[in-house]
């Protein structure tokens, strides 16, 4: 770790065999915030550990895979649509200096800071049949309403500001110098943004696609504003909730943090040796 | 080859204004000026990187206005060397050449002539970001190279270099210009890469040309205050003509009488003398003889030593910088507080016209 500036928990007392007090306290500070989500997974786990016939039950209904299969398949698709789109628009607010760039940056985060019943009110009344863009599409025989395409927009919408600040901040790091010894050396501008830019910000473009995938698979209220059907599954386990109460939701929403857990620690793990040459740019 | 004529860019509150100036083939051309000048915009505005607001830039006499950067075969190395972190130095100094859709067989023979050339063949596999400054620049400047540029752009290649690393460079660049017959414009405000590479070269100054010239020449006739200043002129005095004769003017500059200088001025005009320290002469004022025609007399009211050489400031009613050995301050006892005679010949005094 020499040289990073970083230590590992076990050096917490420095190399002078004193106490690090300023780090310790800060730990024990910092260590509140982490005990409510390990709480709360601690507590959901013991619940479901003490049924555990009853859990693998729920875990193999096809209602439950199917939606978790769904959720994180729109989400992916919102990702590369976010890929398409998000990164040529990242590209252009970090190269360029205008006043609306501020106009555009506030736009993408919107979604930010807006309840999510009112970001699926404004996608649904945009895509809905009689919406500005639903209208001309249903003639071209794609419906929103209560189907898969009205979950991508939903989703799109509220994880757009996490995949284009993440990006763009990626691509800010990278310094115009390298663009410009690229063209010099024979590169289009397009060439110096495929072969120079978008390798030395991979980082975080895989990161932005994290964020913005753990975003969408995680949306509810935006969601069944427009598609409560088919069934994500946030809209399961409140439908569970509901009908069939705590511990039959409580399954489902188990049987979700393991899958979660699962695939965000394997991305993160990627993100790992991904491109490390970045971390000094 | 390259040509300025009138060129302004505005970038931000900067302006480039009205640049004119001439890089020959085969010019070591050094662009000097202070921090924030606009050198590193005229080195961009040769790539192509930046297009002139006003103005023409001329290649071989031809205006090169609507020529993207990637047609111009102009090599460019910035002084934070930008290597492409993502490749290793094989694939960097490779980079060019595949842009340009050479075949792998000569890109790889190219590669391996360069880095033998430059003698970085035992990191070919290594990333750039765990190289030395050296071998960083090394490197930088065979992915330039690798091209087979008509003229190389070099942004102050040399100011994050160690000392040691910093002198053989200067040597190598010597012999890539003389060797390859390479044109090079070279940004510094380091005047001594100038003295030491450059064969012309142009002072930049708030982004306007003050004097372009042989490096000689602006070295030893700056054309203005600030030119003087800039290029290390210690002792830059502000006076009237008081009196000439036989080409010989005798220069009122207040407090400490007439200073002779040879000047074609007349009698009544306002000039700026500028003295090297290393051309004044100190002795104890012991009644020794000299030709100079300008003596004076003084304390010494600040002393320091950088390595062999001690600066003294004497007051002979303005401050006068001097320049001399160790061993010349230790035997005539140069300390502060310690009266002296300062001397100087009127050819050591270089004079410009005072402009407000």
């Amino acid at each position: 770790m020499a040289g990073t500036g970083k230590r590992r928990w076990l050096e917490i007392t420095g190399n002078t065999g004193r106490p690090d007090w300023c780090l310790i306290s800060f730990a024990i500070i910092g260590g509140m915030l982490v005990l409510l989500p390990l709480l709360a997974l601690i507590n959901i786990t013991l619940g479901q550990l003490a049924d555990v016939p009853y859990l693998i039950a729920i875990a193999t209904q096809k209602q439950v895979v199917d939606c978790i299969l769904l959720t994180f398949g729109a989400g992916l698709l919102a990702v590369i649509i976010l890929l398409v789109f998000g990164t040529p628009l990242s590209y252009v607010l970090a190269r360029t200096e205008s006043r609306l760039n501020q106009v555009v940056e506030s736009l993408i985060d919107l979604p930010l800071v807006l309840p999510h019943t009112v970001a699926g009110l404004m996608v649904y009344i945009l895509f809905m049949q009689r919406g500005l863009i639903g209208a001309p599409l249903k003639g071209m025989g794609i419906v929103f309403e209560d189907a898969f395409p009205g979950i991508v927009v939903a989703m799109l919408f509220v994880a757009m500001p996490f995949y284009v600040n993440s990006v763009r901040e990626g691509f800010q790091k990278v310094p115009v110098h390298y663009e410009n010894v690229a063209r010099t050396l024979g590169a289009t501008r397009f060439q110096a943004f495929i072969f120079i830019v978008l390798p030395s910000s991979v980082r975080h473009i895989f990161n932005g696609c994290i964020l913005a995938w753990g975003r969408a698979i995680s949306e509810f209220a935006a969601v069944i504003m427009i598609a409560y059907y088919p069934m994500v599954i946030s809209t399961l386990i409140f439908y569970r909730f509901t009908t069939g109460g705590i511990k039959e939701s409580s399954a489902v929403a188990f049987v979700m943090i393991v899958a979660c857990f699962v695939v965000f620690l394997a991305l993160r793990s990627v993100t790992r040796y991904l491109g490390r040459y970045d971390d000094r740019v | 080859m390259i040509e300025f004529d009138r060129v302004s860019i505005a970038l931000g509150d900067f302006l480039l204004d009205k640049v004119s100036l001439s890089i020959k083939k085969e010019d070591y051309y050094c662009i000097m000026g202070p921090s924030g000048a606009g050198k590193t915009i005229i080195l961009e505005a040769i790539a192509g990187l930046l297009v002139p607001d006003d103005g023409r830039i001329l290649y071989n006499g031809v205006d090169v206005r609507g020529v993207p950067t990637e047609k111009r075969r102009i090599g460019l190395v910035y002084q934070d060397y930008s290597l492409f972190p993502h490749m290793n130095v094989q694939k960097n100094i490779a980079f060019g050449m595949r842009m340009r859709n050479l075949p792998d067989h000569e890109i790889t023979r190219r590669v391996q002539q360069l880095m033998h050339q430059f003698g970085i063949e035992h990191i070919a596999s290594r990333a750039p970001l765990t190289l030395s400054g050296g071998e960083q620049q090394r490197v930088a400047i065979a992915r330039a190279l690798a091209i087979e540029p008509e003229l190389l752009l070099l942004d102050e290649p040399l100011s994050a270099l160690d000392p040691v690393t910093r002198e053989q460079f200067i040597d190598e660049l010597r012999t890539l210009h003389r060797d390859q017959g390479l044109t090079i414009v070279h940004v510094t405000h380091d005047r001594r890469d100038a003295v030491s590479l450059g064969t012309r070269m142009a002072m930049i100054i708030d982004g306007r040309l003050v004097q372009e010239d042989r490096v000689g020449t602006i070295f030893s006739s700056p054309r203005g205050e600030p030119v003087a200043r800039f290029i290390g002129y210690e002792n830059i005095l502000k006076g009237t003509v008081t009196s000439c004769e036989g080409g010989i003017c005798l220069v009122d500059i207040g407090g400490m009488g007439e200073v002779a200088v040879v000047a074609g001025a007349k009698k009544g005009d306002r000039i700026v003398l500028c003295i090297r320290a290393d051309n004044i002469t100190v002795f104890k004022d012991d009644g020794t003889e000299t030709s100079a025609r300008n003596l004076f007399s003084g304390p010494i009211i600040r002393k320091s030593v950088s390595g062999s050489l001690v600066t003294i400031t004497v007051n002979i009613g303005v401050e006068i910088t001097v320049l001399v050995t160790g061993k010349s301050a230790e035997e005539l006892s140069l300390d502060t507080g310690s009266s002296v005679c300062i001397s100087f010949k009127a050819t050591a005094v270089h004079v410009i016209p005072w402009s407000e």
